[in-house]
């Protein structure tokens, strides 16, 4: 069986602060591995502990080095970087560049996060699988593998919904499908020797213009008139929210 | 290039609009007379009528319908299908659906077939010249920005939820109507949906509850909840979760509140390690009262909060049980 994980890098969503002159996050924002995407990784690879014969693939378009040396640290066997000739693709462009690669190889499994944390479209895994003409199941929070068939659980309005597929199909991920592994020593060690190729996405660059473009970014200016408490002894924070809870009467007794 | 407004009318298993879907009659009504044209609703499923009376009091001016068994349950492979002969029908410059599971994945799907623009978790929608703008939530919800779109090709906009109100009902409206033309093969299916495993109504009533205490990511693990849960306790009030924590599986499914979890308006909401990332917050922007404890001063639920406390929740909530159980035993 082969699995493509496709991945992404984006900048540390805990460090993420608007920079109101350049109307862009702070330059110099460090960069991580897109979470859902390492729960994508962290199926490929139970799937190749589960199953013989099992060649997993994480695929970046542009720069994700740190995030695919991580993929290969958990247990995926190689690293593809497809070369991109704009830093500034919108979510079909990424699709297109994927794609381009994606169609000339076969894969049974074409894993990745439901969305990523800065741009949040989750456009990808459903413009990939138009674009390859395969099935797509969205917000995957279980997964079974047998003979060429899948049975998935996905998180939806309704509750859980059960879902049977044959392979090839394009799977996006949530977070509650499992808990990504932390590499081991041995893991890192044995990712040095495993490949990282770089392609150039052929493909030409009309078709990657972007189709949607962002304006600045901008806080959401819709701030409650509320009082904040900080940098205080923690009883006296209590205290002030005791006072406030109590002058608004929603504490009654019981 | 059309210039008429396609609303996907997602339904519900019953048959009727989901709410959701209501709150694009609004916006698709102005963008259809800024553009000049025409308001569609597209229904597809089993058994629709509910809807198709919805539709038309919401004030659509044609009214597109498919029904097959095929369309009975809402999937990509199916509806992408349905869609595309709507988009047609309709002549349709701009689709309008709801950021639902189903609308966001149909929405993306069809759009990348027709290498088009889909602008995501819209929460505000206009055009300005020859330009769909919209106003949306990026980087979980920490900032936003205004994505913008050519109109020309058929584009793609799904709308938040709660973005916009549902315009009043009107009776005595009668659309055109019109059934679609829509090839399916029971082959075309390849996802089969074999089984829905029920929200519950969960343990407590949360949209009922007067007071309700939500448990977010910043608990740190899943035992921790209890402390979410003791503060509900003496509160008199119900609790929930986020996305995030019904994710990690730290709480069942139908205990959260947001997105694709419930939608709760309570008298005082309290957010513990509450991030307040959109995936939530859409679920509780109804609460009278806010108040949030979080470690992270920047922490968008701040935002909302009429008091915040910024602080370490594992040495702040123990003390205010304590203090709300001798407040209510007075």
């Amino acid at each position: 069986m082969n699995i493509a994980v496709l991945v992404k890098q984006v900048p540390d969503p805990n460090a993420v602060r608007l920079d109101r002159r350049s109307g862009d996050i702070l330059p110099g924002t460090p960069l991580v591995p897109n979470e859902y995407d390492l729960v994508a990784a962290e199926a490929a690879v139970r799937l190749s502990e589960t199953f013989e014969n099992v060649q997993i693939v994480a695929v970046a378009a542009g720069n994700a080095r740190e995030t695919l040396n991580r993929c290969l640290a958990m247990g995926v066997d190689r690293a593809v970087v497809l070369a991109t000739p704009s830093s500034a693709l919108d979510s079909l462009g990424t699709a297109r560049v994927l794609a381009s690669w994606l169609k000339q190889e076969t894969f049974d499994l074409i894993l990745t996060g439901q969305e990523a944390s800065d741009g949040g479209t989750g456009n990808v895994a459903p413009q990939l699988a138009a674009l390859l003409g395969l099935p797509l199941v969205s917000n995957v929070i279980g997964l079974e593998y047998q003979n060429d068939a899948l049975t998935l659980k996905r998180e939806i309005e309704d509750g859980h919904q059960v879902v049977t597929v044959q392979t090839p199909a394009v799977l996006s991920v949530l977070t509650a499908l499992n808990e990504a592994r932390h590499p081991t020593l041995k893991g890192i060690m044995a990712s040095r020797r495993k490949p990282t190729e770089t392609h150039s996405a052929d493909i030409s660059p009309e078709e990657l213009a972007p189709v949607v473009r962002w304006g600045s970014l901008f806080a959401d200016e819709q701030t409650a008139a509320g009082v904040m408490v900080r940098d205080e002894a923690p009883d006296v924070l209590v205290d002030k929210l005791m006072a406030f809870l109590e002058e608004r009467k929603l504490i009654e007794p019981a | 290039m059309g210039q008429n407004i396609l609303i996907f009318g997602e339904t519900t298993e019953d048959g009727h609009l989901r709410p959701s879907t209501t709150e694009l009659f609004g916006p698709g009504r102005a963008l259809a007379d800024q553009l000049g044209g025409s308001l569609n609703v597209a229904l597809f499923g089993g058994e629709i009528s509910p809807a198709q009376a919805e539709a038309a009091q919401f004030g659509s001016d044609r009214v597109l319908t498919a029904i097959s068994d095929l369309l009975r349950d809402i999937t990509v492979d199916a509806y992408s299908v349905a869609l595309e002969s709507a988009i047609v029908a309709a002549d349709a410059a701009i689709v309008l659906l709801s950021g639902t599971t189903a609308g966001r994945d149909l929405a993306a799907y069809v759009s990348g077939r027709r290498g088009a623009a889909h602008l995501v978790d819209a929460v505000h929608v206009a055009i300005e010249g020859q330009e769909v703008v919209v106003r949306r939530p990026v980087f979980q919800g920490k900032l936003q920005t205004e994505a913008r779109a050519h109109l020309g090709e058929t584009l793609f906009v799904t709308v938040r939820s709660g973005s916009y109100a549902a315009p009043t009902a009107q009776t005595g409206r009668a659309p055109e109507t019109a059934q679609l033309n829509v090839a399916l093969d029971a082959a075309d299916l390849r996802v089969k949906v074999v089984d829905l495993l029920e929200s519950k109504a969960g343990s407590t009533n949360l949209e009922a509850a007067d007071i309700v205490v939500i448990g977010g990511r910043g608990l740190g693990e899943a035992a921790n909840f209890t402390l979410a849960e003791q503060l509900a306790e003496a509160f008199g009030g119900a609790v929930g979760a986020t996305r995030a924590v019904t994710d990690l599986g730290w709480r069942p499914h139908y205990d959260q509140v947001g997105q694709t979890g419930r939608v709760i308006a309570p008298k005082l909401y309290v957010g513990v390690g509450v991030s307040g990332a959109v995936q939530h917050t859409v679920g509780m922007r109804g609460s009278e009262t806010v108040v949030a404890i979080n470690r992270d001063p920047d922490a968008p639920i701040f935002k909302l909060a009429d008091f915040g406390v910024v602080g370490d929740l594992f040495e702040i909530v123990p003390l205010l049980i304590e203090r709300v159980r001798e407040a209510r035993t007075k």
